[in-house]
């Protein structure tokens, strides 16, 4: 009885105080601050900013790992990326459990790897070339992907080195030689570690400490993935497909564990993405290091190249019968099994982590894509549905039943805080998109008048007679262009354009009208347009103008105009008065300004100057 | 057949019968809570989840209680609707050692008070923050303060921590909801 606590509405303060979990309550906070930000549909439920967790999105998975209905998240932490790697395995807010492991983590699954009641699936954790399999989180079983053959030139060097008949130097130069004749992919890690070693001492000491290790090419596992057996189920055997550095996919049966089938792709896998059963029929995805997706079927054993992409995959998943792809270029983008582009959209941030949001109960599937804004994207299709907001940049996601709620998203961030949030029950992703896509506008009625006799008669008139209308619309059309084309030859041949043709004398002219009248001021702007050189300055010289105008409305002066040499590249400004003089109403007419050269009857240059219709005389 | 039972008959018919809604999340310990009220001497035996709701009744020394036990998985969590109408109290049990759903439980109570049907009335609503035994618990406090129940004035209210395999903590709580329930007749 002592330590229960009995509260009401009408509680003292001091209860505040005793408070024995600091930690609890500096949540409590947090939890208060997130209510005023806008993920709508979402409640973040767990922010740990100092998880301290490095890892990735094939490194993480949800579990039900002792089969209680409770599931546990499970983290393969790359540590420091050379230290303390380990697995983590997560209850609720707070680490169960810690195995500490000697290499670098490349995946974790669960499989369910016998039908024992209770059902608990195993954990097996992809690390170096091998598989390490835990169950109820003790290790169980390890399995290590079988070797491949040393070259015979090498297996003789080592074996000659070790009854000492070839000195260090020898070996060096001899396996040295080996690798430029093969690639170095082909030798031994033994052989690459020996050729690495700097001084004659330390090489003699390398040979002595492995004199008794037998020689071993061993390849590294790149992914890792599951593939159900023989029954669907979620709680069904599957076995283990592997992604291999020499470019190889195992399938490796769980119960055995012995290889079942294997492929060989073109690349390095880095992603595989599988459907279907193995006893029955399958396809996998295999995404590579050299920018290739390929189809791998379960009757035919050569790899088809499905897509060829510009840039590197980050994530790959299957919705229905779409593959859709996250690439590095920010583009994130949708095709069919067979390689067909179907859509593709531009992120608005690089794209950092993907994952498949399934969510059962509601028959929802959709993608999530984790971005370098710190948001994560949900796209149905091509629609985004909606974002959530983190608290820094995604480095890892998953989506599944945590704890036991059934939506939850737990986010990996790149500071190693480890994030929780989970789908409201309410929440509602409306079939078509909330930012993209046609506008709801789009898809109102419109009360559009009904078709009149006119109307069909002339569509009937255009569906017979079409060919020769077009014709006609194209003769026309051509005749128009011909008639503006001679009028503009003809403007250009008789100068009257106000830029002028004659490359001798390169020149533009404009004029602007100042004034209401009947005074007006008319400032003519002439530019000399030659292109100047250091050896021809290209002045204009001896040149003037005149206007024309009707000498009843307008008096113009000075009425002729000589122009000083003109320097290209500067235009000049004149003043010219103009006075309207017809004094009865109103007047308007088009003074024409020419230039001329003293030599040419021809105009240089045209500009017809329409004056504005002037005031008539005040009269004082 | 005979004295004893009309006896008990009477004295039923004397008391006043409270119908009480019980709600909370799935695993939450709602089922367990509602059979140590009804045989507090009865050692529990294993319960399963609730689908739907079972309707449970059992008599304290003032009242005749009319439990709705209702299954707190999400796909069954919109039934609780449908009763908010006709009870006259409700309890909301809270799995003080399941963090994470914390803002769960806050959102479905949220959802509850603004109902039409609970707005409407004065209810009584009293909190168990269950599986108090449990390592990691929350206490009753921590509970109330991330339910954000210092917010919630317009209704009578009360917390208790208790823990629903003994039964410790339950009979606190089930004495002052018949208080309020008889206060306000
Ligand atoms: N340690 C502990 N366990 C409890 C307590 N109360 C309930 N449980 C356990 O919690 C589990 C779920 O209890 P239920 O009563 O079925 O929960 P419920 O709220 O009725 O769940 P649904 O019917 O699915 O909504 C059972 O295994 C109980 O034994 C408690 O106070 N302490
Ligand atoms: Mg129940």
């Amino acid at each position: 009885m002592a330590a229960m606590e009995t509260t009401n509405g009408s509680r003292e303060k001091s209860d505040w105080t005793d408070l024995n979990a600091p930690c609890v309550s500096t949540e409590v906070e947090k939890m208060d601050l997130d209510k005023a930000d806008e993920n709508v549909n979402w409640l973040k439920a767990h922010f740990d900013p100092v998880a301290g967790v490095y890892s990735f999105s094939s490194c993480i998975a949800l579990a039900d790992l002792n089969g209680d209905g409770d599931h546990k998240l499970v983290i393969a932490d790359l540590g420091t990326g050379k230290y303390n790697m380990m697995i983590k395995v997560l209850k609720g807010t707070s680490v169960v459990q810690e195995n500490t492991l000697l290499d670098l983590p490349t995946g974790v699954v669960s499989v369910y790897m016998d039908m024992t009641e209770p059902r608990t699936p195993g954990l097996v954790v992809a690390s170096g070339s091998g598989l390490f399999v835990y169950k109820n989180m003790r290790p169980y079983y390890k399995y290590n992907v079988e070797a491949l053959t040393v070259l015979p030139e090498e297996q003789q060097l080592w074996d000659q080195s070790k009854v000492g008949n070839v000195d260090v130097a020898t070996l060096a130069d001899a396996l040295n030689s080996l690798k430029n004749e093969y690639s170095s992919s082909m030798l031994t890690s033994q052989t690459s570690h020996f050729l690495k070693l700097s001084s004659q001492e330390e090489a003699k000491q390398f040979v002595e400490d492995y004199k008794n290790v037998p020689l071993k090419r061993e390849t590294v596992i790149t992914c890792i993935t599951t593939m159900k057996k023989s029954m669907a189920e979620d709680d069904a055997i599957s076995c283990i497909v592997l992604g291999l550095e020499n470019k190889e996919i195992h399938i490796v049966d769980c119960e055995a564990y012995t290889v079942l089938h294997k492929f060989t792709v073109h690349g390095v896998p880095v992603i595989i993405n599988v459907s279907g059963l193995f006893d029955v029929d399958f396809r996998m995805f295999v995404a590579c290091r050299n920018g290739c997706v390929y189809t791998l079927k379960k009757d035919s054993d050569n790899a088809r190249v499905c897509l060829d992409l510009n840039s590197q995959v980050v994530g790959m998943e299957r919705i229905h019968k779409c593959l859709v792809v996250a690439m590095m270029d920010r583009t994130f983008t949708s095709f069919t099994t067979k390689g067909r582009q179907l859509w593709s959209l531009e992120m608005p941030a690089d794209i950092l982590c993907t994952t498949i949001m399934d969510h059962k109960a509601k028959g929802f599937k959709a993608v999530m894509v984790g971005l370098s804004n710190n948001e994560v994207h949900i796209y149905r299709d091509k629609n985004l549905v909606d974002t959530v907001k983190l608290n820094d940049r995604p480095q890892a996601l998953c989506f599944g039943r945590y704890g036991r709620e059934d939506s939850t998203l737990v986010a990996v961030l790149a500071s190693g805080a480890l994030q929780v949030l989970i789908l409201k029950r309410t929440a509602e992703y409306a079939d078509h998109s909330l930012h993209r896509g046609p506008p709801s506008s789009q898809y109102m009625k419109l009360n559009i008048p009904k078709k009149t006799q006119l109307f069909v008669d002339q569509t009937v008139r255009e569906r017979e007679n079409g060919i020769e209308m077009f014709q006609n619309f194209q003769n026309d059309l051509q005749m128009m262009r011909v008639n503006v084309a001679e009028m503009y030859l003809k403007g250009l041949q008789s100068s009257m354009t106000p830029l002028s043709d004659d490359p001798n004398v390169p020149l533009k002219l404009s004029a602007t009208v100042q004034g209401i009248g009947p005074m007006f001021q008319l400032i003519l702007t002439i530019e000399n347009t030659a292109l100047p050189s250091p050896s021809d300055a290209k002045l204009l010289t001896d040149l003037k103008v005149v206007f024309k105008y009707l000498d009843k409305v307008y008096t113009v002066s000075p009425g002729v105009l000589s122009l000083p040499a003109l320097v290209p590249d500067i235009p000049y400004k004149f003043s010219i008065q103009v006075e309207c003089i017809a004094s009865d109403q109103p007047a308007q007419d088009t003074i024409t300004a020419f230039i001329v050269k003293p030599d040419n009857t021809k105009p240089v240059v045209t500009a017809n100057i329409s004056m504005p219709a002037s005031e008539g005389v005040v009269v004082v | 057949m005979g004295f004893m039972d009309r006896l008990f008959g009477w004295l039923k018919a004397k008391k006043k019968e409270a119908n009480i809604l019980c709600v909370g999340l799935d695993n939450s310990g709602k089922t367990t809570i509602i059979n140590k009220l009804k045989a507090p001497d009865a050692t529990q035996q294993d319960v399963v989840p609730t689908v739907g709701f079972n309707v449970e009744k059992f008599v304290t020394s003032s009242l005749v209680f009319t439990v709705i036990d209702m299954s707190g998985q999400g796909r069954y969590r919109n039934l609780w609707a449908h009763y908010y109408k006709e009870t006259h109290g409700i309890i909301f049990v809270i799995d003080s050692a399941d963090k994470i759903r914390m803002l769960v439980a806050k959102d479905e109570l949220d959802q509850l008070l603004d109902n039409q049907n609970v707005k409407a009335k004065r209810i009584p609503i009293l909190f168990y923050a269950n599986k108090m035994d449990l390592r990691d618990s929350l206490s009753a406090v921590q509970c109330s303060q991330i339910l954000g129940l210092d917010n919630l004035k317009e209704k009578p209210w009360n917390i208790s921590a208790s823990n629903a395999m003994t039964g410790e903590g339950l009979n606190e709580g089930i004495q002052w909801l018949s208080d309020q329930l008889q206060s306000v007749r």
